[in-house]
């Protein structure tokens, strides 16, 4: 699987053309090019306000919030606002148990729905395209028409309030938006591979393993990016099924803090940016395969 | 005769040999996806007919359409929440999917800044709702928030604001901030569908004196009409999960002016005891979402044996 990178629609827009000279009745592009870009930047400029206020909140004191302009800049950088956060949102306890949850969850699930992909774009079965439909409803719907079953599940299995009881519903909703994009991707897989792996005597596994795993990593790295976000970040289910707040998600964690210290901006938007940088390492790492693999499928390019 | 009952006893057990060899493959992944999402989903729709508190201890009353005459007659939230998804889906296609294009193809072409850009307007959309709700009640707050303190600076005071206490603005509030959220997700499903918009085609189209409006019109948009669709129907989708920003930044309120149906299902269970009616409430969910999802699914599987 060949990665892409974004082809320009209009290539003649910027830099030396040859062309341009020799039709010299062509349209200014370039003033259309640097409206364009003004227009970017006023918009950049509006996304990027919710970042500043953040930031510099995070360093205010309460008297400096009530006494000055928000988007102004600190009378005193108040790096205590950090401290503070750490230790009245309980960070560290949610923190690893968001990171525990993470870990097992989105490679384990990973692996799940790219076996079950696997073996229905594969192995052909019958109806194989059924069930990989059946599995798509399951990506689509709203977690809260399942949440009220799933608790009163969860409480007969006496998995309420445990690492376990987070984990098995956050890989069943996993699963199915796995499903459905890996098919895709494990279909795009030229059957001459498989088939001269398969004379030489590879098992099943293997040429799921070691040849059909590989070819497809731009998308297993994509969907490892967003399985690991959505994971960090879940609220709804996270708030049904844990209840004691030594087991507190990061999401949950901000909730809490913000219902009992609501007045205490300075920490609370320490708190938030804090809870923020594991999903921004992840993004910053993994950047390059978002464009290229992951959404290729989705759009049936 | 005999070679063709031979044939087919071999095809049946080939398929059979097929079908057992995916099971190991399949049965983990199908497992859980039975237990923890199909059977709570079906067993919403099974609780809507019937009466129950929630307690483990009370008896579940089998009522029929009961809780579905009640939602439609006496719930005034029930018309409040489905007032307000559909308000939801309709400004989220028109709003910031119009935007994410505009974005996309801005950004698709080679620009000064272009990767920063794009950072930009993606980051926000990895960041936890709940968060995002957080960030935007403190934005929204009435005398320390930067949204009233710079309608003050510019000298339109007067529109100063309770945003998210105002029956008639909370909703609308919650939506800009969605946007915020939102927009850059979309911005990335649009530039990968460009990337399928063949080049020598837009250059022909140049060489033969088309202008940008041409192009985009005669080419980039045709080509991105699959994307498109896709981006539309995830778009709606994700307007009828709308929940983490409601209940971080109003609970649903002022008086449920901002309830939506997601939420509306868990409080009639969890925080109103009323399992049946939150499954009615769960059960018209799930048959607006099925209502897209399926054609969708049959859209995108065609011709894909």
């Amino acid at each position: 699987m060949t990665e892409m990178t974004a082809v320009p629609v209009a290539r003649t827009a910027v830099g030396p053309d040859d062309g341009a000279a020799a039709t010299p009745n062509r349209p200014p592009r370039d003033w259309v090019t640097v409206g364009l870009w003004i227009a970017l930047l006023v918009t950049a400029a509006f996304w990027l306000v919710p970042f500043a206020v953040m930031v510099l909140t995070s360093f205010k004191s309460r008297a400096d919030l009530v006494s000055g302009s928000t988007l102004g800049l600190p009378a005193q950088w108040l790096w205590s606002n950090y401290a503070d956060a750490v230790d009245t949102g309980d960070l560290w306890i949610s923190g690893t148990n968001s990171l525990l949850v993470a870990v097992i969850k989105v490679p384990l699930g990973l692996l799940l729905a790219a076996l079950a992909a696997y073996a229905l774009a594969r192995i052909h079965m019958r109806r194989a395209k059924w069930i990989v439909a059946v599995f798509a409803v399951g990506s689509m719907v709203p977690i809260q028409v399942a949440l009220g079953p799933m608790f009163q599940l969860l409480l007969k299995a006496n998995l309420l309030d445990t690492y376990v009881g987070l984990i098995l519903p956050y890989l069943a909703f996993g699963v199915p938006y796995q499903v459905f994009m890996l098919y895709g991707s494990f279909r795009a897989v030229p059957d001459e591979i498989e088939e001269s792996a398969r004379l030489d005597g590879a098992s099943t596994f293997r040429i799921f393993w070691q040849i059909c795993c590989p070819l497809i990593k731009p998308t297993l790295a994509a969907l490892f990016v967003l399985d690991f976000v959505s994971t960090w970040n879940e609220y709804a289910m996270a708030s049904t099924i844990l209840q004691s707040g030594s087991m507190a998600t990061i999401p949950l964690a901000v909730q809490n803090f913000s219902a009992q210290h609501g007045t205490d901006y300075g920490p609370l938007n320490a708190f938030i940016i804090m809870t923020a940088i594991p999903v921004l390492i992840v993004y910053l790492l993994f950047q390059r395969y978002f464009v290229s693999g992951a959404f290729s499928g989705a759009v049936k390019g | 005769m005999a070679t063709a009952t031979t044939a087919s006893a071999h095809a049946r057990a080939v398929r059979q040999h097929r079908v057992l060899r995916s099971l190991p493959y399949l049965a983990p992944a199908a497992l859980l996806y039975g237990i923890f999402l199909l059977y709570p989903m079906i067993d919403s729709v099974r609780l809507s007919f019937f009466s129950w508190s929630g307690y483990a201890t009370a008896p579940q009353e089998f009522v029929g359409l009961k809780n579905y005459r009640y939602l439609l007659t006496q719930d005034t939230v029930f018309w409040t929440a489905l007032r307000n998804s559909m308000i939801w889906v309709v400004l989220s296609v028109a709003i910031p999917m119009v935007l994410s294009l505009l974005m996309a193809l801005a950004l698709n072409q080679r620009i000064w800044g272009r990767n920063a850009f794009r950072s930009i307007f993606y980051i926000p959309s990895v960041f936890a709702s709940i968060t995002v709700a957080a960030i935007w009640r403190w934005i929204y707050n009435p005398t320390m928030g930067v949204i009233n303190q710079a309608l003050e600076a510019i000298g339109l005071g007067d529109l100063a604001h309770e945003w998210l206490g105002d029956p008639r603005t909370a909703l609308y509030s919650i939506f800009v901030a969605s946007v915020w959220q939102g927009v850059g997700f979309n911005m990335v499903l649009f530039l990968a569908g460009l990337q399928s918009v063949p080049a020598e085609l837009v250059d022909a189209a140049r060489v033969d004196g088309a202008g940008r409006w041409q192009v985009f019109r005669n080419v980039t948009w045709p080509a991105l009409r699959p994307t498109t669709i896709v981006v539309v129907i995830l778009t709606i989708i994700n307007s009828l999960k709308v929940y983490d920003l409601v209940v971080g930044m109003t609970g649903g309120g002022p008086a449920q002016s901002s309830q939506v149906l997601a939420l509306w299902s868990y409080q009639q269970s969890f925080s109103n005891h009323n399992f049946g009616a939150g499954g009615a409430v769960a059960t018209v969910l799930l048959i607006l979402s099925l209502c897209l999802v399926v054609p969708y699914l049959a859209w995108s599987m065609k011709g894909d044996d």
